[in-house]
């Protein structure tokens, strides 16, 4: 109890997850891999969330587990998110018979 | 802590135009499976089309009874008229407009938001009906009933896990109706990249507002403004972390609003995109985004807009300034070289959000906040308008001509002359051409923007009106090749057969409208005055709430609320009663001693805070876990910041 984490080391690692989710986006080459990227950008945040929750300041007004509930809210968005992601992305399979995200570009730049 | 829920059957009543078209929506999508085994395409899409509008009709009433009942509630507090139960009048007298325990406000902007967006849905819902690009009927109206759904909630949010679940309920039904045509490949691949770019901006959306969470405490728009108010966050000047969060937060609206580093989503979208589906999406996300936009920032993060008297010292005003420079002049310049006339109008309309970028920038510094608000929410609508029959006139080429450059325009003025000069006027109003209402959009976007309090040194925002005026004239030159396609080029081989109804109805009333509020802005502009007073501040003061309240204390005995008694004697008695009171109190505190001895604080528990907060919590904290009670919200270790003394005394 007296050896807890440091709120620092929180917020270290949900940045450092956040940058390898966002540097996954733009370098990688496969749709489904984006996705993942991007999965790993929101959850990132919801550490985020949970660490200032437990470590922040007491507000009785915002409820007893604020942060903890917006997080929960964030894992709904998030799996909805990878359900709609899916579908797009195999709707563009069906038209150019690959995943990848550089070949789409029938749309001039 | 024991919640107040006796007044959510009330705050339903402001929800009604949201379950009207989730319901409706619902229905639309099982009644497409049943239909879809028995019908053909066109009677299909003709009945869908016709059950969607009737919908769209249903949620129309139910936004007008939600935005006039309580106005008229208001404006007649004596109750001579006794249609209403006391019950109701009192609850529509509150002051405080939020409802939900402070997540949604139920005043009288997003009254008249949800107003224009079923008004819009209709327009857009119709122009669906006028071409056939999508099998899936059911599921294209549902999803553009849903998405209307969160625009709705997105402009009343007061909180910011609102704000979030509503900004993505309605990206997600956009970025699944972008992809519905599903006859064109590059319908599915627009609906991808909108959808990438959109999840990734969302998650740089979501990690600032985790930082804003963490550093105030809490996701109440208002409380995070007390709690910046009193410099709980030591301001913006070497706050890294505040920075950092702000422009987080610029990505994500920015994404939204297609501002110029996000923007490249948009040109790709609205091609892509089938004519509706873009219309919808240029328009009402557009619409709601800024609203949202406005409220965190000017009224959340109002605190941190520009302590400092230079645009780019520490505060939010440099970067909103610099991101509306940049994509006025970049939308202007790359709309010059476009053929298609979808990219085009994309092009056009990331130039529209810059101009309006600079109202916002104008909200923090002008004299009278409300009226700069209202500025810009007057071009909101006035732009709304316009792109609608823009693209309805999109949707026309692309029903006869399978294609929507601008050279498909081409001698539309031989053959049909009464539309073609409203496509005229639409285009003048995007340019800015008096008397039309879109100059004056600009013109009142501008003027707030100069027009600061004179203080020593105002911030100096002339070289940004000066850009916008440069790029308003820059802009025409665009415009203006579509009416040079319809006025001056004969027609190819291909004609446009007669526009039907579907089509010419938006663009009949979104010149009708812009003629009209361009000649008198007035009355609009005093009506979005109105709007924007609640959208920026908060009528009320309430006290911090003490978590002592909710304890009952031994031996008290809790009184029940009087039963409801809603006849006409009972009604008349009331107005008496109110009448002989109204010598002594004020109009609001007559529903209050009909209530009987309630507690003050339980009215609006949650989602309010006063100043010092922040400083109460650290104390109570030692003595709640002294007490053992409330076990489940102080856990060991909590309140680790500068608390290693109670905590060594707790442990």
């Amino acid at each position: 109890m007296s050896n807890d984490i440091p709120l620092t080391w929180f917020l270290y690692f949900a940045a450092a997850s956040f940058a390898v989710g966002l540097a996954g986006v733009l370098i990688r080459r496969n749709a489904i891999a984006v996705l993942m990227a991007i999965e790993i950008m929101l959850n990132a945040a919801n550490v985020n969330l949970v660490a200032f929750w437990r470590y922040g300041p007491d507000r009785p007004d915002a409820g007893p587990l604020a942060g903890v509930i917006l997080a929960i809210m964030v894992l709904t968005v998030a799996a909805s998110e990878v359900a709609v992601g899916i579908g797009l992305i195999l709707l563009c399979y069906r038209r150019w018979h690959a995943a990848d995200v550089d070949r789409y570009d029938s749309l001039e730049g | 802590m024991p919640l107040d829920l006796s007044r959510i059957k009330y705050d339903l009543f402001y929800l009604s135009p949201e379950i009207v078209l989730v319901v409706w929506g619902l229905l639309v999508l099982l009644v497409d499976l049943g239909l879809a085994r028995t019908a053909t395409l066109d009677v299909r899409r003709r009945r869908i089309g016709m059950l969607s509008l009737i919908g769209v009709g249903i949620a129309l009433a139910a936004a007008a009874v939600v935005c006039f009942v309580p106005l008229f509630v208001r404006g007649d507090p004596h109750l001579e008229r006794s249609w209403i139960s006391p019950e109701s009048a009192a609850y529509f007298l509150d002051p405080d407009p939020t409802i939900f325990f402070g997540t949604i406000a139920g005043d009288l902007q997003s009254g008249f938001f949800n107003l224009l967006y079923v008004a819009l849905l209709g327009l857009v819902v119709g122009l669906s009906m006028s071409t056939s690009f999508t099998e899936e009927l059911g599921e294209y109206f549902a999803l553009l009933f849903w998405a209307t759904v969160g625009m709705m909630l997105l402009t009343a949010a007061e909180e910011l896990v609102t704000l979030f679940l509503t900004l993505e309920t309605m990206t997600i039904c956009l970025y699944l109706s972008t992809a519905l045509e599903k006859s064109r490949r590059r319908s599915a691949e627009a609906g991808l990249k909108y959808f990438v770019y959109g999840s990734v901006s969302s998650a740089l959306f979501l990690f600032g507002l985790s930082m804003i969470y963490g550093m105030t405490g809490s996701t109440s728009l208002e409380a995070i403004r007390d709690v910046l108010r009193t410099g709980g966050t030591a301001g913006l000047r070497g706050n890294v972390a505040g920075a950092v969060s702000i422009l987080l937060l610029m990505v994500g609206f920015g994404f939204k609003i297609a501002a110029v580093p996000f923007h490249q989503w948009a040109p790709d979208a609205y091609e892509g995109a089938p004519a509706p589906v873009a219309a919808w999406i240029a328009t009402g996300s557009k619409l709601a985004s800024f609203v949202a936009m406005m409220k965190v920032f000017l009224h959340g993060l109002l605190p941190w807009s520009n302590p400092s008297t230079s645009v780019l010292g520490p505060g939010w005003i440099g970067i909103v300034a610099v991101i509306a420079a940049v994509t006025m002049t970049y939308g202007n310049f790359a709309a010059l070289a476009q053929r298609n006339l979808k990219r085009m109008l994309a092009y056009s309309s990331i130039a529209h959000a810059g101009y309006i970028l600079v109202g916002v920038a104008a909200v923090s510094v002008s004299t009278v906040e409300a009226k700069a608000a209202a500025a810009v929410l007057y071009y909101l609508i006035v732009y709304a308008f316009a792109n609608v029959g823009a693209f309805a006139a999109c949707a026309w080429l692309v029903r006869d001509k399978n294609s929507d450059d601008i050279d498909d325009l081409n001698g539309l003025a031989y053959q049909e002359p009464l539309l073609a000069i409203c496509i005229l006027v639409l285009m003048l109003s995007l340019i800015g051409i008096p008397p039309l209402a879109g100059f004056f959009g600009k013109l009142y976007v501008f003027m707030e923007a100069l027009n600061q309090p004179q203080t020593n040194q105002p911030i100096s925002l002339i070289w940004l009106v000066a850009l916008g005026l440069f790029n308003s004239v820059v802009s025409a030159f665009y415009y203006v090749r579509v009416l040079k396609a319809m006025f001056f080029r004969q027609p190819g081989e291909k004609r446009l057969l007669p526009a039907s109804r579907a089509i010419a109805v938006p663009i009949v009333l979104g010149t009708v409208v812009v003629v009209i509020f361009g000649i008198v802005p007035d009355y609009l502009m005093g009506m979005m005055q109105a709007a924007a007073v609640p959208m920026l501040t908060s009528p009320i003061v309430v006290p911090k709430v003490n978590d002592e309240l909710y304890k009952p204390k031994p031996g008290q005995v809790i009184p029940k609320r009087p039963p409801v008694v809603s006849s006409p004697e009972a009604n008349k008695a009331y107005a008496d009663q109110m009448k002989r009171g109204m010598g002594t109190n004020k109009g609001g505190g007559g529903p209050a001693p009909k209530k009987g001895g309630m507690p003050p604080g339980t009215k609006k528990g949650a989602g309010k805070a006063k100043t010092g907060g922040g400083a109460q919590p650290g104390k109570q904290a030692p003595e709640k876990a002294k007490e053992g009670s409330g076990a489940s919200r102080t856990m060991p270790g909590r309140s680790q910041i500068g608390a290693v003394a109670m905590k060594a005394g707790g442990a």
